[in-house]
């Protein structure tokens, strides 16, 4: 029996293989998102710098605590994400208004950076970073 | 009358293997392209959304991870060395700026101990390093 010789090729076309690498390459170099690393900038008292005696109404207080809440002191306890908006209406209030970020030492770093990221986001200018004492 | 001869040589370049040539200069630059990292500490930085740029040539970095751990230049370190590292540092370029790199679950009375190190080495401008929201 004589065997019949198929017609069908059996190589496949690679001319277009770079160009399907290529299109593979541009996807992900368009779709790859990295991290993006920022910071938020604070300036800290150095040794120097003098203490200056602030009035007791151009000062707010927003106590973070161990347990994560937030508490602006003087009007009560806040979420997150009213901060922004209570801090905003004080600034319209006065605009002088310096305000301190007063965390506990058992609480979150997240949470302190929390709180900053509200402040900064409703433009406050003057922002104080403290410690809570704590065992008075 | 002369007969222009036609030419024998081929005007064309072979581009079939330039594929080929492309893959082995890539392969080739990503074998011995060797990036500087500094690896720090594994950590998961905090997120905010009013995050600046960074500049990264003016930037000292300290790592903290959430096992009160702290790491500068790719060295564990005691709490009360960083006022040495940090003023010898400063010494070199008073214009740097010290990133704290601190995972969000971190005590925050590791972060104001760093700072109260960094206020003694009169290291006054900080900035806390965070994720911005399109970072995965």
């Amino acid at each position: 029996m004589i065997k019949k010789r198929s017609k069908i090729s059996a190589e496949f076309n690679t001319a277009s293989m770079s160009d399907i690498n290529f299109l593979l390459l541009i996807f992900f170099l368009v779709s790859t998102m990295f991290a993006v690393e920022k910071g938020l900038p604070m300036a800290l008292p150095g040794q120097q710098s003098k203490s200056v005696k602030l009035k007791k109404e151009n000062v707010l207080t927003l106590q973070a605590f161990a347990n994560g809440s937030i508490v602006a002191r003087g009007t009560g306890p806040l979420a997150l994400h009213e901060v922004q908006r209570f801090i905003q209406n004080k600034l319209i209030q006065n605009p002088k208004l310096v305000i301190v970020i007063e965390t506990h030492p058992d609480a979150d770093y997240g949470l302190m950076i929390d709180l900053l990221d509200e402040l900064r986001l409703a433009d406050a200018e003057y922002i104080s970073l403290r410690t809570m004492k704590t065992g008075s | 009358m002369k007969i222009v001869k036609k030419q024998g040589v081929q005007s064309t370049i072979p581009t079939g293997s330039m594929a080929d040539i492309i893959f082995l200069l890539l392969i080739f630059f990503m074998v011995t392209t060797i990036f500087k990292m500094e690896e720090g500490l594994p950590i998961r930085l905090p997120r905010a959304e009013s995050g600046s740029e960074l500049d990264r040539e003016r930037l000292i970095n300290i790592w903290a991870d959430r096992y009160n751990r702290i790491s500068i230049n790719d060295k564990l370190i005691h709490v009360d060395n960083i006022q040495a590292v940090i003023t010898s540092r400063f010494e070199e370029n008073p214009q740097l700026v010290v990133a704290f790199n601190v995972d969000h679950r971190t005590r925050y009375s590791l972060v104001s101990d760093i700072m109260d190190q960094l206020k003694e080495a009169n290291a006054v401008n900080v900035t806390f390093v965070s994720m911005g929201e399109e970072g995965s």
